[in-house]
C-alpha cells in the first residue's frame, strides 16, 4: 500500500528566497518543583520566603524569591512568612512589553524592599502611581489565580 | 553580603601567550531572509580568511584549523538546536571537535574566552570562533518575549516580558541615586547611531539630536527606543592562535593579553551588598563619600559586580593600571544607554556615581581620551546575540592594526551590501591605538567578560 502524501502544507510567507511559516501551538508543562509551594501560599494570601536552617550559616537572610537550598552554605531552608509591607526600591512602566504578557501596557513593575528580605522582589504596582520610597501593601489575586508570579502585587499602603 | 575567599580572587593565566589574526563579518539586518545561517557564517568566515592579508590560501587555512568554538545565544530565535553542528559541517571542519558556547549576551566573550582557554592550554593552536543569531523568524513582540526567557521565568518575565522593563527598573534607580541628567544618558545614543552611519554593516545609523532621542516613543520609562539595542540578524568570525601559527598567519597579531569573565545573579533582585571591590586606579579613598544620600549598598541595582569582577581579573591579568590611560580604544556592550553608564563605572573609566562625566567630558568620543563603540556599538550597528562579542573584537582588532577604513571606508565594502557610502563619511581609525578592550555582557549582568588586546 503506497503512503500519500502528508495533507496538512506550510504556508509559503515570501516567494523568493522561499520562506515557510512554521506554527508552533504545544504546551510546555512546567513544574515549579520545591517552590510551588511559594505559589500556593500567593493563592492564599500568604508572602512565603525561606530562611536558612543552619546554625553555622553565616548570614541566616530571609529570601524572596524563596530558595529552597541556602546559597551560602547549601543546606536546606525552611519557609517563613514574609511581612507584606514594605517600599518601592524602583519602578518602570512598560509601555511596549512583550508576546505573553498577561496584564495591559502601561502596568508600572516595581521592585520592592520588605523589612528583613535581603532581596528586592520584582512585581506589579495594581494601583496608583509608583515613586520611589512609597509604602506598598501585597494584594494577592485568590479568586482565579494565573499561578504564576502575577498573582502577587502591591498597592499604596498610605 | 559577599565575601570573597582566597581563592575566588585568583589572577587568571595563559600558560602560552594568545594571539587574534583575523576577523570577518556579515553585515547586520532586522531581516536577512535573503540568506540562511550557515551561509552568514560562511560568509563571515570567508571575510577572516580572505580579506585579512593571511598569508595562506583558504585550503591550507582550513588545514591549519584544530578546534572550533561556536557562539549563539538562543536555540528559540533559530529554531534549531545543536546549530553549531550544522555550521561546522557547513564550512567543512568536521570531523574537528568543537564546542558551542552560550551565555546570553556574553556569549561572543564567552566563547572568545573559551578559544582563548583553548590556545593557551596548548590544547589547540589555530582556533576560529563563529558567531551568529538568526532572531527574524519571529515579530519583535515574540522576540522580546524569547530574550526575557533569558530572566528568571518563574520569579520574573512574567513582569513585561521584556528585558528593556528589567533595565528601565535599574535605570530609573540608577537616575535616583545618581541624579543623572537625562540628556547625557540621551548622548551615548547619539554617538552610536552617528558612528553607526560610517559602518557599511550597520543596522541602525542615523544622524539624532538630543531632542530627538529624549522626544522618541519610550519602550519602558525611561528608555525610548533610539537606547535600546537593535534585534538583528549576522554573523562574526574571529581567527585565534598561538604565537608560531599567528606569525605563520599573519603580519600583524595582535595579543590577547587577558579575557576573563564574572558572574552575578539572573534576578537583579537577589544582589546582595558586599564592600566595593577596588579596582587599581581606585582606593578606599575614592568611597569615602560615596555611601552618603541616596546610596547605601553596593552593587545595588546601579552597579554590575559582574563587570567589575571582569575587569578586575583582566586588569591584573594584563597589568593595567589605569583604564583611561592604557587603552586607546574601548568597546561596551551598549544595550541600552543606561547600562553603558553603569559599565563606565563598573570598569572603572569614573568611580561609581560619577559615570555620566566620561560622556559629558568627551573622553568617549572620536578623538576623545578613549573612543567608544566606533563601531557604532549595539545600539547603532549591531545586536546578532551570538555574533555580537565577536564583532566588538573583529572592530578594535581592525583598529589597532589600522584597518578601519578598508573595512568602513572603501565604496565597493558598501556596495556589496547594497548600501551607498554616506557623501559625509569620515574615517574613525584612532591614530596609532596599542591597546584596546571589550566587554561582553548578559542579562541584567549575569555574565561578563572583560577582553584586552594589544599590539604585542
Amino acid at each position: 500500500m503506497a503512503i500519500e502524501w502528508p495533507t496538512t502544507t506550510l504556508e509559503v510567507w515570501n516567494e523568493e528566497p522561499l520562506g515557510v511559516k512554521n506554527p508552533k501551538t504545544w504546551a510546555h508543562y512546567h513544574s515549579y518543583g520545591g517552590w510551588g509551594r511559594f505559589f500556593r501560599g500567593l493563592e492564599q494570601s500568604r508572602l512565603l520566603a525561606t530562611r536558612c536552617t543552619n546554625p553555622r550559616c553565616a548570614e541566616k537572610r530571609l529570601w524572596l524569591p524563596p530558595r529552597t537550598g541556602c546559597p551560602d552554605c547549601w543546606h536546606p531552608m525552611e519557609w517563613v512568612d514574609a511581612p507584606q509591607e514594605g517600599t518601592i526600591f524602583t519602578f518602570s512602566t512598560v509601555k511596549y512589553p512583550g508576546e505573553l504578557f498577561k496584564l495591559p501596557a502601561g502596568t508600572p513593575l516595581i521592585s520592592v524592599e520588605l523589612p528583613g528580605v535581603c532581596t528586592k522582589i520584582m512585581s506589579w504596582l495594581k494601583d496608583g502611581t509608583p515613586r520611589f520610597g512609597m509604602k506598598v501593601k501585597a494584594v494577592f489575586n485568590t479568586r482565579k489565580p494565573t499561578h504564576t508570579i502575577l498573582d502577587l502585587a502591591w498597592v499604596p499602603a498610605e | 553580603m559577599i565575601r570573597f575567599g582566597p581563592g575566588n580572587l585568583r589572577i587568571p593565566k595563559f600558560e602560552k601567550p594568545v594571539y587574534v589574526v583575523a576577523g570577518g563579518l556579515t553585515d547586520f539586518r532586522k531581516k536577512y531572509p535573503e540568506k540562511n545561517s550557515c551561509e552568514l557564517c560562511m560568509e563571515a568566515m570567508r571575510m577572516a580568511v580572505e580579506e585579512n592579508d593571511l598569508k595562506v590560501e583558504p585550503e591550507e587555512f582550513r588545514r591549519m584549523v584544530n578546534w572550533v568554538v561556536y557562539s549563539q545565544f538562543a536555540d528559540h530565535f533559530g529554531d534549531q538546536l545543536l546549530a553549531a553542528a550544522k555550521i561546522h559541517d557547513y564550512l567543512g571542519f568536521d570531523p574537528l571537535g568543537n564546542i558551542e558556547v552560550k551565555t546570553g549576551g556574553a556569549t561572543g566573550g564567552s566563547a572568545v574566552l573559551a578559544a582563548a582557554q583553548a590556545v593557551a592550554s596548548g590544547y589547540a593552536d589555530c582556533v576560529p570562533v563563529v558567531g551568529w543569531e538568526r532572531m527574524d523568524e519571529v515579530s519583535t513582540r515574540v522576540g522580546n518575549s524569547y530574550i526575557a526567557s533569558a530572566a528568571c521565568k518563574d520569579f520574573e518575565s512574567e513582569l513585561g516580558w521584556m528585558y528593556a522593563a528589567y533595565y528601565a527598573l535599574m535605570a530609573q534607580r540608577y537616575q535616583h541615586e545618581n541624579n543623572v541628567p537625562r540628556e547625557s544618558l540621551a548622548k551615548i545614543a547619539c554617538k552610536n547611531h552617528e558612528y553607526a552611519r560610517y559602518s557599511p554593516f550597520s543596522q541602525n545609523p542615523g544622524h539624532y539630536t538630543i531632542q530627538d532621542i529624549l522626544a522618541n516613543d519610550i519602550v519602558s520609562d525611561p528608555l525610548s527606543f533610539l537606547e535600546c539595542c537593535v534585534m538583528s540578524v549576522g554573523a562574526a568570525v574571529l581567527i585565534l592562535c598561538d604565537e608560531k601559527v599567528a606569525h605563520q598567519l599573519s603580519d600583524q597579531p595582535m595579543r590577547l593579553s587577558a579575557i576573563c569573565g564574572g558572574s552575578h545573579t539572573l534576578r537583579t533582585a537577589d544582589r546582595r551588598h558586599m564592600p566595593i571591590l577596588l579596582l587599581p586606579n581606585e582606593t578606599e579613598e575614592t568611597y569615602r563619600h560615596y555611601f552618603e544620600g541616596r546610596r547605601h549598598e553596593w552593587p545595588g541595582f546601579s552597579s554590575f559586580l559582574a563587570s567589575r569582577m571582569a575587569a578586575y581579573l583582566a586588569y591584573h591579568m594584563a597589568g593595567i593600571q589605569d583604564p583611561l590611560a592604557d587603552f586607546d580604544l574601548l568597546e561596551t556592550h551598549d544595550a541600552f544607554t543606561i547600562s553603558d553608564i553603569q559599565t563606565y563605572e563598573d570598569i572603572g573609566l569614573r568611580p561609581y556615581g560619577r559615570g555620566r562625566e566620561f560622556i559629558e567630558s568627551g573622553d568617549a568620543y572620536y578623538e576623545g581620551r578613549l573612543p567608544t563603540n566606533l563601531s557604532g556599538g549595539l545600539i547603532g550597528t549591531m545586536h546578532a546575540v551570538g555574533a555580537t562579542g565577536i564583532f566588538q573584537l573583529v572592530e578594535v582588532l581592525w583598529q589597532l592594526q589600522g584597518k578601519y577604513d578598508r573595512f568602513h571606508g572603501d565604496p565597493r565594502m558598501w556596495a556589496r551590501y547594497g548600501k551607498t557610502k554616506p557623501a559625509d563619511w569620515r574615517s574613525l581609525q584612532v591614530k596609532n591605538p596599542k591597546r584596546a578592550c571589550a566587554i561582553s555582557h548578559a542579562g541584567t549582568g549575569s555574565h561578563v567578560t572583560c577582553a584586552i588586546l594589544e599590539r604585542p
